[in-house]
């Protein structure tokens, strides 16, 4: 292709095509190629065409000349001088092939990268003659869009009186959209599967079938809805209630008790979120504090609530390998913010981490805004502070006083050092805490430090010390006391270990030198001036919580010299017990050879060591929580093309700026400030979604579907609502209600919708419009829609009814499999269970990714990533496991004990206690016929094992 | 919207197609109008979600198009297999042996820093007609050369090893994506009607390194898991526990359907309903099929000593017969099947490929347990004239360094360029895609990401990897995200 030759004017061509863009009539079109001749499919011809050639400049990070490329309606739509770039049908008018076809001068398009060939023009040619062609995605629908709009309290309907027998505004709204399509309410459910019903979507267990016995009394002879008001009080109250619930908010932050990715360690200290969660819907917390708490409670005394934010997966696996590093965080603060979005506000966050959000009004600077948020927010445990926490702290000040005192006093007990006399077993094995070598004084100005084997790998020092012997003792190895450190090497690469943290006077692996050898190095270190010392303390990692004992030095010399030139051997390893061995975790205090009085001394001195230590040990530990590690915030960067290693402008913290209402968090707040201007964003009246997506989460968890059915997605690209007034009644009486969610559960339960029958009520309707043929989906709810129980509830309920439950509450979980004991965790299911695993489900100790082979296959959510929203299958897997599994049959056959204990020898009246408990009624002639038989053949636990089996127990209709 | 993907059921069940499903029986008939349904829908260019039946969710359903494999068997070695000591031969390497890696001073890769460049610990030869490259690490493989379609340019987003097999199988380094076999079991049920879908088959020694998110449904139903079991370990609670008598059992179970059939007549239509009625009755066919194909006892004393099932190393013999399994599987019709050679519950290298220290001491301990067998499987597999509409894919997590890790034996992880290959259905035999440059670090030449394995690999299996997707929290998901193309220079 011929280049153009440049005129004088190219400076300015571009400026002047911004004022004067040049009508179609101005180029030449008979030097354009010809359109193609076959159809043209955008996804195959032109999408690939788009992408490699245009959306450099045109695409979601750059939209040169305001022309975007990548979205059908900013593309149809134009950029700022030539609009519309594409005109539908006539390509020999459409700027762009202009542009690519080299017809206006200057304006060549790619620019770079070479011009497209004839046959790629004449596809975009023949593609913008076929109509321009473009599927759908979503672009087209505008920035209105209605959950972005305020929350409005609409009017409650007035419907006919007949068929509004509740009064209940929501059975209102509901009517009058039925009546549009004329249909209606299918009949009333009987007591029996109301209760039943109330009881599942309530508290996830079953009722006794005395509590049956009673609600059908009341059913029958009294007020209908006042028996239902007060059994809805009732099971709003039973704190069985946070349990049922505090599970499906798990679902949807992805809470798991493990690290997730390969190494998939459990988190041990994670339970008490779980039980936060479940004491706060107890107690019916107001939403927009339940928002606040989870975002910022160690701003309030509720350290546990902060599991929210870092409930998710993190990569634990370190390495010297930037990239990689860089990309872990990034992963950990997506997950943050994206969780934070997804759970709250029902927004696909993520989706703008990369680029602008393709369908909701997201921008990718949004995006980095809320990670800024977290920005102070690192995986991890961390303390939870009592009430008397400076009370405590002094008391420990003046404990770690009086046992310094205590260890000087106790120095001359320590026993010395003897070289070259290889007298093992003389002094204690080496531990990864504090060493001690005494040897006689010697006045040096070098110290050396000479490893020559260790536990394993590279040997780590968190710190080396030097004392001066006599009275006023002190550390002349201090880098602060003008002491220098040198070394036969150290690791590279890793800002934790380095030289300069071996003299530094702090302790713990994260304050530590580590030598590039495998097994050896030396580290010397040069005092001021020449000193009399007559000890070393030395440690591996001496933390207040220690964690690694690998890179122990287990053999090694201690030198001095006056000169660094000529060194003397003031202490070995060798009069030490081996490693492994009398391992008593401290220094061995002797008296041998002292006077009776010094031996009794020292057994004073020990006792006092003892208590103080215990007494410090108890002011200073405090329950830890895996609920983050809050501290200094990083700056954070807008990342191009969401690569950590490519930052681009700095972005401060702030919250999503198309969204009410309008906040601007300072770039100077810390990282608790961060986050409570988020929390309090999320939680204000105003903003549109929070509310919205609440609601529906409760509507979502009653009737198994959602008035929007997308639960975490109330974005362009998610589900319209069935009733979008119906969802705005429910917000604004929501924060009418103080965020009063009870409330709402209370106003959706006694409501007449939630208590149809589930058999579809095709009487009532005229034949040619039958329900299931106009709303076969049933999202206008003409009958109660029946579901299987969910994994959880349903093994709750086998222990229920085999009398097996222990309805014990909180504290840590219990465990399904049995773990591994390796850096890489493998989950394997168990086989037996004993009355530790009788508790309900939400209390197992949930590890992520992982599901156990008998209720795992029931859709239980792997924590992953967020599930607001199970899928429900079924499979020949749920039937073998129901069937067989150990866990079933055991339980079948504590359902059967427990049966015969009720009921006595009959057949006929075990099947009748067993049809009670299982299905909450008696059985039929023919059931009990059929029972019975299979009783008297097979035995009890055979009925048992079958009543486990049938729809009518697993399922809530 | 379509209703199915708003189907309160999770995208199991269309209700107003359950209806004509149940006015015709849910016999083929019904399935048939299903087909054609489908077809029409393929004309389009939008996502297809496969309509599925929610009483036979392993029922076949069509593809995109005609399809090369009817099946897939996966082979995947954890731990990372090193490319440069198998079958990616670099002269260059070894003319450089022990010397610096130019331009690559001090590189520092997942476990730190970088030594010399080392030559592969054996010796590589020509094999076959196409006079390949291979070493002698895996001289049986080396042998089936002629069959193999190898590409040298793989590359992936991770360098660690849990992420990295997140990746080969699910598409995403992320956790909670469905793995491969879910989507295609998603997409095409079973030919197998006793069966499940998709079986992954754990190496003897344990399972790999995410254990199993290898074969997790994540956010697909639970119906599409990979069912795991291998020759030494069944079905969990398939069998009938041994307290339990046969005609107890047949009683229990004709009770049960008693009873469901006396529900499902008060509560007509409800299809999850009768869907458990069909999926114990699946169940109760799968307890004889899963037994049948584990029960090696009809094969041949000349089958049994081609894969090594009697050798007297239990790994080898246990994988062996995890190979048998592996070829029993896919001749029932099994769509995907995933064999996993390596294990990680021993630790770095101990049980698996990952050789970070000696690496000269490692391998030959795996590649005795993984040569003769995958090689006998792959052999029977085209004796049988399986390997005409069966895809084989032999993968691993990365590669690894050329150089030899600093203060080590051994290699470090390297996902900048790999080798993995293909065979079977529908891929060139005989055939090298891609190169990576002179010393195997990185890939330089037909650069392949996983991405574009996958697209390609579900194009084999007539799916259309743009379009095949599930509607989740927001987003059409997809088996290779917005990435991936057909590797078109594969395909025979």
């Amino acid at each position: 292709m011929k280049r153009k030759s440049r005129r004088a004017a190219v400076l300015f061509a571009p400026a002047l095509a911004w004022i004067l863009p040049l009508s179609a009539a101005d180029v030449d079109k008979s030097k354009l190629p010809p359109a193609a001749l076959r159809p043209v499919d955008f996804r195959k011809d032109i999408k690939p065409l788009f992408e490699s050639k245009c959306y450099f400049c045109h695409g979601p990070d750059k939209q040169k000349g305001q022309l975007r490329l990548d979205r059908k309606a900013d593309a149809l739509k134009g950029g700022d001088s030539h609009a519309p770039d594409i005109v539908l049908g006539k390509s020999a008018d459409s700027p762009l092939i202009h542009f690519v076809a080299g017809l206006v001068p200057d304006m060549q398009m790619p620019p770079k990268g070479g011009p497209l060939t004839s046959e790629q023009i004449g596809l975009l040619r023949a593609w913008i003659d076929q109509g321009a062609q473009w599927p759908d995605d979503g672009s087209s629908v505008s920035a209105k869009h209605w959950a972005w709009e305020p929350v409005k309290r609409p009017t409650v309907p007035t419907i006919d009186k007949r068929q509004a027998a509740s009064g209940n505004p929501v059975d209102r709204f509901l009517l009058a959209k039925l009546a549009e399509q004329k249909l209606s309410f299918s009949a009333p459910a009987d007591a029996r599967t109301l209760i039943r019903r109330l009881y599942f979507t309530t508290i996830g267990l079953p009722p006794s079938p005395e509590e049956v016995a009673t609600f059908e009394r009341e059913f029958r002879t009294g007020n209908r809805q006042l028996a239902i008001g007060k059994l809805v009080e009732k099971l709003l109250a039973s704190p069985h209630f946070g349990e049922r619930w505090a599970r499906h908010w798990l679902d949807v932050v992805r809470f798991a008790e493990s690290n997730g990715y390969e190494t998939n360690g459990t988190r041990k200290n994670a339970w008490p979120y779980r039980d936060w969660v479940i004491r706060a819907f107890n107690n019916d917390l107001p939403y927009d504090r339940f928002i606040l708490e989870q975002l910022a409670g160690d701003a309030f005394g509720v350290d546990e609530a902060t599991g929210f934010i870092v409930g998710g997966p993190t990569d634990i696996v370190k390495s010297p390998d930037p990239v990689l590093t860089a990309n872990q965080r990034a992963e950990d603060l997506n997950d943050f913010a994206a969780t934070t979005a997804s759970a709250f506000l029902g927004l696909t966050l993520h989706c703008a981490r990369c680029h602008d959000h393709k369908f909701d009004p997201i921008a990718m600077k949004d995006y980095y805004s809320v990670v800024a948020c977290f920005a102070g927010v690192r995986h991890g445990e961390r303390a939870v502070k009592p009430p008397n926490f400076a009370e405590l702290q002094a008391k420990a000040d003046g404990l770690r006083a009086q046992l310094a005192t205590l260890t000087k006093q106790m120095e001359r007990f320590e026993p010395v050092a003897q070289t070259g006399t290889n007298g093992p077993g003389r002094r204690p094995p080496v531990t990864r805490g504090l060493n001690l070598d005494r040897f006689p004084a010697v006045t040096a100005k070098f110290l050396r430090f000479s490893i020559t084997a260790t536990t394993q790998l590279e040997p780590c020092i968190d710190e080396l010390e030097a004392f001066t012997a006599g009275a006023a003792s002190r550390n002349v190895a201090l880098a602060s006391a003008g002491a220098t450190a040198t070394a036969s090497s150290t690791l590279p690469g890793n800002a934790i270990h380095k030289l300069a943290h071996v003299n530094d006077g702090q302790y713990g692996n994260d304050r530590s030198w580590i030598s590039n050898e495998r097994g050896k190095g030396w580290v010397q270190i040069e005092f001021a001036k020449a000193e009399t010392i007559d000890r070393v303390q030395w440690s591996r990692d001496r933390d207040n919580v220690p964690r690694y004992n690998d890179r122990l030095a287990t053999r090694y010399r201690i030198e001095v010299s006056p000169d660094g030139m000529a060194w003397q051997t003031v202490a070995t390893s060798d009069d030490r017990e081996p490693f492994g061995g009398k391992a008593n975790g401290g220094i061995t205090y002797s008296a041998e050879g002292m006077a009776p009085a010094e031996a009794k001394r020292l057994e004073e001195l020990l006792a006092a060591r003892k208590k103080w230590e215990a007494e410090l040990v108890s002011v200073t530990t405090f329950p830890m929580v895996y609920a983050g590690k809050f501290g200094q915030t990083a700056e954070t960067f807008l990342m191009h093309r969401g690569d950590p290693m490519q930052p681009r402008e700095k972005i401060g913290p702030g919250v999503l700026a198309s969204f009410a209402p309008k906040l601007s968090v300072p770039l100077e707040a810390t990282d608790s400030e961060r986050r409570l201007a988020l929390a309090k964003w999320l939680g204000a009246p105003e903003n549109p979604l929070t509310a919205r997506v609440i609601v529906n989460r409760l509507w979502h968890y009653h009737f198994g579907i959602g008035l929007v059915d997308t639960p975490s997605d109330f974005g362009l690209n998610g589900g319209r609502p069935s009733h979008p007034e119906l969802l705005d009644w429910l917000a604004s009486e929501l924060i009418a209600s103080g965020w009063r969610l009870k409330h709402i559960h209370q106003l959706i339960l006694t409501s007449a919708a939630f208590q149809q029958s589930s058999v579809e009520n095709q009487l009532s309707n005229r034949p040619d419009s039958r329900p299931m043929a106009l709303d076969s989906s049933n999202r206008f709810l003409w009958h109660f829609p029946a579901r299987r129980l969910d994994a959880e509830p349903l093994r709750d309920t086998m222990l229920a009814v085999s009398g097996k439950l222990d309805r014990a509450m909180g504290g840590p979980g219990f465990d399904l499999f049995e773990a591994n004991s390796n850096y890489v965790k493998v989950y394997n299911s168990r086989a037996d269970f004993g009355p530790t695993e009788f508790r309900r489900m939400v209390y197992q100790s949930k590890p992520r990714t992982e599901l156990d082979n008998t209720f795992g296959a029931f859709d239980c959510p792997d924590a992953g990533q967020v599930a607001p929203k199970r899928s429900r299958s079924t499979t020949p897997l749920q039937a073998l496991n129901l069937l067989n599994s150990p866990f079933a049959l055991q339980q079948a056959g504590f359902f059967a004990e427990r049966v015969a204990t009720d009921a006595g020898k009959s057949h006929e009246a075990q099947t009748k206690r067993a049809f009670q408990l299982a299905f909450l009624r008696e059985p039929t002639r023919d059931e009990l016929a059929a029972s019975t038989k299979l009783v008297k053949a097979y035995g009890l636990p055979a009925l048992c094992r079958a009543l486990f089996n049938a729809n009518e127990f697993l399922s809530v209709f | 919207m379509s209703d199915l993907r708003r189907s309160p059921v999770g995208q199991l069940v269309n209700r107003r197609n359950f209806l004509q499903l149940g006015g015709m029986g849910l016999g083929g008939v019904a399935l048939t109008s299903l087909l054609a349904e489908q077809g029409l829908l393929a004309a389009g260019s939008g996502p297809i979600r496969p309509e599925i039946d929610a009483a036979r969710p392993y029922a076949a359903r069509p593809p995109h198009f005609e399809p090369r494999a009817r099946r897939m068997l996966m082979i995947f070695c954890t731990g990372a297999l090193s490319h440069v000591d198998s079958f990616d031969f670099k002269p260059e390497l070894v003319k450089r042996h022990d010397t610096p890696m130019p331009g690559q001073d001090k590189l520092v890769t997942f476990q730190g820093e970088n030594g010399n460049l080392i030559k592969p610990l054996w010796d590589f030869r020509a094999r076959g007609q196409s006079g390949k490259m291979t070493s002698d690490l895996l001289p049986s493989l080396g042998e089936l050369a002629d069959e193999l379609c190898f590409i040298h340019s793989m590359t992936g987003k991770s360098n660690t090893h849990g992420p990295a097999e997140s990746q080969m199988s699910t598409g995403f380094i992320l956790d909670g994506f469905p793995s491969m076999g879910s989507w295609v079991s998603y997409a095409l049920g079973s030919e197998s009607q006793n069966l499940p879908a998709y079986v992954a088959i754990p190496d003897p020694r344990g399972v790999p390194q995410i254990s199993t998110r290898q074969w997790a449904s994540a956010f697909l139903p639970a119906a599409y898991q990979g069912t795991p079991f291998n020759a030494d370990k069944p079905i969990a609670n398939l069998a009938r526990p041994a307290s339990i008598s046969a005609d107890a059992d047949s009683a229990t179970r004709d009770f049960v359907k008693f009873l469901n059939e006396r529900h499902l007549a008060q509560y007509p239509g409800d299809t999850e309903l009768s869907a458990r009625i069909a999926s114990y009755e699946l169940a109760a066919r799968m307890q004889l099929a899963a037994a049948e194909v584990s029960d090696t006892r009809g094969e041949s004393a000349a089958t049994l000593a081609l894969y090594g099932v009697t050798d007297p190393n239990k790994n080898k013999a246990g994988f062996a017969r995890n190979c048998l399994l592996a070829r029993r599987l896919l001749e029932r019709g099994v769509r995907f099947v995933q064999l996993f050679n390596g294990a990680y519950a021993m630790g770095e290298g101990v049980g698996n490929w990952d050789g970070h220290k000696t690496i000269a001491t490692q391998y030959p301990v795996h590649a005795n347990i993984l040569d003769q067998p995958c090689a006998a499987l792959l052999r029977d597999l085209k004796a049988r004239g399986l390997l005409a509409d069966t895809l084989v894919a032999f993968v691993t997590e990365f590669g690894r360094m050329p150089t030899f890790q600093k203060g080590a034996s051994g290699r470090d992880h390297n996902p900048s360029g790999f080798t993995i290959w293909l065979a079977g259905a529908g891929v060139k035999r005989g055939f090298t895609h891609g190169a990576t440059d002179e010393f195997g670090y990185r890939a330089v030449k037909d650069v392949t990401s996983i991405y574009d394995l996958h697209a390609t690999l579900l194009h084999l299996l007539g799916l259309d990897h743009q379009r095949l997707s599930f509607y989740n929290n927001g987003i059409e998901r997809r088996l290779t995200d917005v990435h991936g193309h057909v590797v078109e220079a594969v395909l025979a």
